[in-house]
C-alpha cells in the first residue's frame, strides 16, 4: 500500500465523517421535532409520523439509500448523490433518535411540569427551561450510541456513487488488483475513528453523571 | 463434645474483609436436632458467620465440619486444600439455607423452586420429587399454591416456600439468615409459626434473627455474637435472665 | 398500475431475494446466539487477562462498519485459498458482527439475573453449568426479548448491505427489477413492504416473551 493510496482513503474517511457530521446536525433536532409532534395534539399528526417511524427503522439503510436516490425524482425530487445521502442519513437517524427523545418526554416526570403549570410557565417555557435540559443531559448515552450506528452506516452511500471511504478503497483495489489491502486499511481508519468517538462518550457519560448525579431518569 | 459427634462444629473461624476484622476466633459445637438462635446487635457479624457455615463467605482463617465432614476445605492439620468448586457444591447439598430476601427463583413455579435442587442436584427422579414438594408445601400451608410463579405471592408465602425448598433437600442442617426481617409484621407470625413445627420435629437448626422472644421460646442455645466474636454461650432462660456479659446485658435491655 | 404489474411479473426475483435474506438472518442467528452467549459466559467468568483482551476485542469488533468487514470478508476469502458463493461471506460477516454485539446484550442480561437467585443457587449446590442452564439462561431468554429482539430486526437491515458485495438478497432483488424497468418506486416499496413484515414478525415474537414475562415476574 503505497502513501498516495493510503491518502485517497483518508480522503474518503474525511468525506465519509463528513457526511456524518452534517447528518448529526440536522437529524438530532429534526428527531425531537418528530417527537413533539407525536406527543403533541394535531390531528392525524402522531399516527402519521408513527406509521414513518415505523417504516423507516424496518428497512434497511442501503434500501433507504437507493429508494431516495431513485424513487424521489419520480416525485420531483432530484438529487445528486451527496444530497441524496445526507437526506437519507438524516431521515434514518431521525427516526432513531425520535424514539429515543420520545421515550423521554413521554418519562419525564409529571409533577414537574404540574409544578411549572402552577407557577405559571406556558408549556413552551416549561420545554425549553426545565424538560429540555434535563432530557438532554439524561439521554446522552443513547444518543451518541445512535451517532455511532449513523457513521458506521454511512459508508453504504456508496451504493449511489458518493465518493466516501469506500468507493476510495474499492477504486484502489481495482488499480492494483489487490483490494483487499485497501479495504484492510479502510477497516482499520474507520474503526479507529469509531472507537475514538465510543471511547469519548464514556468519559463524558462519566462527567455528566458526577456532575449532575444520577443522570437518568 | 467430640467433632464427629457435633451437627455442625467451628474451630478458629476467622474472616478479615480488606483489612477488617469482621470474625475472631470462634469456637463452637452445635448437637444435632437442636436449634441454636445467633443473637447480637447489627454489625456483629452474625449473617457473615452463618454465611461461613456454608462457605457463601470463605473464612480468613478456622474450618467448619457439618456432621463430621469438612466443608470448603479438605484434608487434615497441616493439609488443607481449598475444595474444588464440585466438591464443594455436593458437601452443601446436607446443609439448606434460607435467606432474608427469599431468593426464590422467579422463572419457576412454587412447586419449581421446591423441586429444582433435589431433581437437578440429587438427581431424584422428577415425579417422586413432586410427591414429596407437595406433600412439604401441604405442612407450611400453601398447597393451593403449588403451581402459581413467586411474585403473585406476599412475603410471607414466599418465606414458607423457601422453608419448603430447603426441606426438599432432607438436609443435615438448616441455616436461616433473619428470616423474618424483610417481612411485613403481620405476616412474621406465620413464618415463625413454620420454624417452631420444625424446631418441635427435631430439625437441627441455626437462626440469625432479631426476634428476641421467638428465640427465647424455641432456642436450644443462644449464641451472643458482638464485635465479631463469640460473647456468650447459653440456654435462653439463663441467657435472658442473668446474662454474664455487659454488652449481653446492654443488647438484651436496649436492642 | 405499471410498477405493480412488474412487480408481479418479477415475483420469482423478489421470492429469491427474500429467501436469500432470510437464509442469511436465520443461519447467522443460528450461529451467533450460540457462539453469542458463549461469549458472552468468557466476559463474565474468564480470568482476568483473558477476560479484558475478550472485552477488547468485543468491543473493537462493534466499531467496525459492517459493510467494510463484509468486503474484507468478500476479499479475504479467496486470500485463503476458498472460493465460496458470495453467500457465504455474507454469513461469515453477518454472524461475527451480530455475536460481538450479542455476546454484549448477553452479558448485561446476565448481570441482570438478581445476584441472590445465583447465590442461593449455590447455597443449594447447584454447579456452575446447571446455574447457566437452569437459573441463569431461562430468566435471559425471557427478559433479555426485547433486546435481542431489536438486534434481529438490526441484523435484518444489515443483511441488505451484502447486495454491495453482490449476495442476491432482497435489497439486490429490488434495485434488478428498478433498474431493468424503469419504475423504480414499486420494486422498492415491496421491498419496504417484505421487510416490514419481517419486522412485524420479530416484534410479535417479542411481545409473546413479554406476555411470557408478565405472567411470571409480575
Amino acid at each position: 500500500m503505497t502513501w498516495p493510496a493510503i491518502r485517497t482513503i483518508l480522503d474518503g474517511a474525511v468525506v465519509t465523517a463528513a457526511l456524518a457530521a452534517v447528518s448529526i446536525l440536522l437529524s438530532l433536532p429534526l428527531g425531537l421535532l418528530l417527537a413533539l409532534l407525536r406527543e403533541g395534539r394535531i390531528p392525524g399528526v402522531p399516527a402519521l409520523l408513527a406509521a414513518f417511524v415505523s417504516l423507516v427503522r424496518a428497512t434497511p439503510f442501503v434500501t433507504l439509500v437507493l429508494f431516495v436516490y431513485f424513487v424521489l425524482p419520480a416525485a420531483g425530487l432530484e438529487l445528486e448523490p451527496v444530497p441524496a445521502a445526507i437526506v437519507a442519513l438524516t431521515l434514518n437517524t431521525a427516526a432513531f433518535s425520535s424514539e429515543i427523545w420520545r421515550s423521554a418526554l413521554v418519562t419525564f416526570p409529571r409533577d414537574q411540569r404540574e409544578a411549572a403549570a402552577a407557577f405559571g410557565m406556558s408549556e413552551r417555557a416549561t420545554f425549553i427551561r426545565i424538560v429540555f435540559p434535563q432530557i438532554w443531559r439524561a439521554n446522552l448515552g443513547p444518543l451518541v450510541s445512535e451517532v455511532t450506528i449513523l457513521l458506521k452506516c454511512t459508508p453504504a452511500v456508496a451504493v449511489i456513487g458518493v465518493v466516501e471511504i469506500t468507493r476510495a478503497a474499492g477504486r484502489i483495489g481495482a488499480e492494483t488488483y489487490e483490494p483487499l489491502p485497501p479495504f484492510l486499511v479502510a477497516t482499520l481508519i474507520y474503526t479507529a475513528l469509531i472507537a475514538t468517538l465510543v471511547r469519548g462518550q464514556r468519559v463524558v457519560e462519566r462527567r455528566i453523571a458526577r456532575r449532575f448525579g444520577l443522570a437518568r431518569p | 463434645m467430640a467433632e464427629t459427634d457435633a451437627a455442625i462444629s467451628v474451630r478458629g473461624l476467622c474472616k478479615d474483609f480488606d483489612g477488617f476484622e469482621v470474625l475472631r476466633d470462634i469456637d463452637l459445637d452445635l448437637a444435632p436436632g437442636t436449634t441454636t438462635c445467633i443473637l447480637g446487635p447489627s454489625g456483629s457479624g452474625k449473617s457473615t458467620f452463618l454465611r461461613c457455615l456454608n462457605w457463601l463467605e470463605e473464612p480468613s482463617a478456622g474450618s467448619v465440619h457439618i456432621d463430621g465432614k469438612p466443608i470448603g476445605r479438605s484434608g487434615n492439620g497441616r493439609a488443607t486444600r481449598p475444595m474444588a468448586r464440585r466438591e464443594l457444591a455436593s458437601t452443601r447439598t446436607s446443609i439448606a439455607m434460607v435467606f432474608q430476601h427469599f431468593a426464590l427463583w422467579p422463572h419457576l413455579t412454587v412447586l419449581g423452586n421446591v423441586t429444582e435442587a433435589p431433581v437437578h442436584v440429587l438427581g431424584r427422579p422428577k415425579r417422586e420429587a413432586e410427591e414429596e414438594g407437595r406433600a412439604i408445601l401441604a405442612r407450611v400451608g400453601l398447597t393451593e399454591k403449588a403451581d402459581v410463579y413467586p411474585h403473585t405471592l406476599s412475603g410471607g408465602q414466599k418465606q414458607r416456600v423457601a422453608i419448603s425448598r430447603a426441606l426438599a433437600m432432607r438436609p443435615k442442617v438448616i441455616l436461616f439468615d433473619e428470616p423474618t426481617s424483610a417481612l411485613d409484621p403481620e405476616m412474621v407470625g406465620e413464618v415463625l409459626s413454620v420454624i417452631r413445627e420444625l424446631a418441635r420435629e427435631g430439625l437441627t437448626m441455626v437462626i440469625v434473627t432479631h426476634e428476641m422472644s421467638f428465640a427465647r421460646e424455641i432456642a436450644d442455645t443462644i449464641v451472643f455474637m458482638d464485635g465479631g466474636r463469640i460473647r456468650e454461650i447459653a440456654a435462653p432462660t439463663d441467657f435472658f435472665t442473668n446474662p454474664q456479659s455487659d454488652r449481653a446485658r446492654r443488647f438484651i435491655f436496649r436492642p | 398500475m405499471n410498477g405493480l404489474l412488474v412487480v408481479w411479473e418479477s415475483r420469482d426475483v423478489f421470492l429469491w431475494g427474500a429467501a436469500n435474506t432470510l437464509s442469511l438472518v436465520l443461519g447467522c442467528l443460528l450461529l451467533s446466539i450460540p457462539i453469542g452467549i458463549l461469549g458472552a459466559v468468557v466476559l463474565t467468568e474468564a480470568p482476568d487477562p483473558l477476560r479484558r483482551l475478550f472485552a477488547e476485542a468485543v468491543d473493537l469488533l462493534r466499531c467496525v462498519p459492517f459493510l467494510l468487514l463484509a468486503y474484507v470478508v468478500y476479499y479475504g476469502l479467496p486470500e485463503l485459498g476458498l472460493r465460496l458463493d458470495p453467500w457465504w461471506a455474507g454469513l461469515m460477516s453477518l454472524t461475527v458482527y451480530t455475536t460481538a454485539y450479542l455476546a454484549e446484550i448477553f452479558r448485561a442480561a446476565f448481570r441482570a439475573v438478581a445476584p441472590d437467585n445465583i447465590e442461593a443457587a449455590h447455597a443449594f449446590g447447584l454447579s456452575r453449568s446447571l446455574i447457566y442452564r437452569r437459573i441463569i439462561l431461562p430468566q435471559v431468554a425471557i427478559t433479555a426479548a426485547p433486546v435481542i429482539g431489536n438486534q434481529v430486526i438490526t441484523t435484518i437491515r444489515d443483511s441488505a448491505l451484502l447486495m454491495i458485495i453482490t449476495v442476491q438478497e432482497l435489497t439486490f432483488a429490488a434495485n434488478f427489477v428498478s433498474a431493468n424497468h424503469f419504475t423504480p418506486f414499486a420494486p422498492f416499496a415491496a421491498a419496504v413492504g417484505l421487510y416490514l413484515l419481517m419486522s412485524f414478525v420479530v416484534e410479535a415474537g417479542v411481545r409473546r416473551m413479554e406476555r411470557v414475562r408478565k405472567g411470571r415476574y409480575g
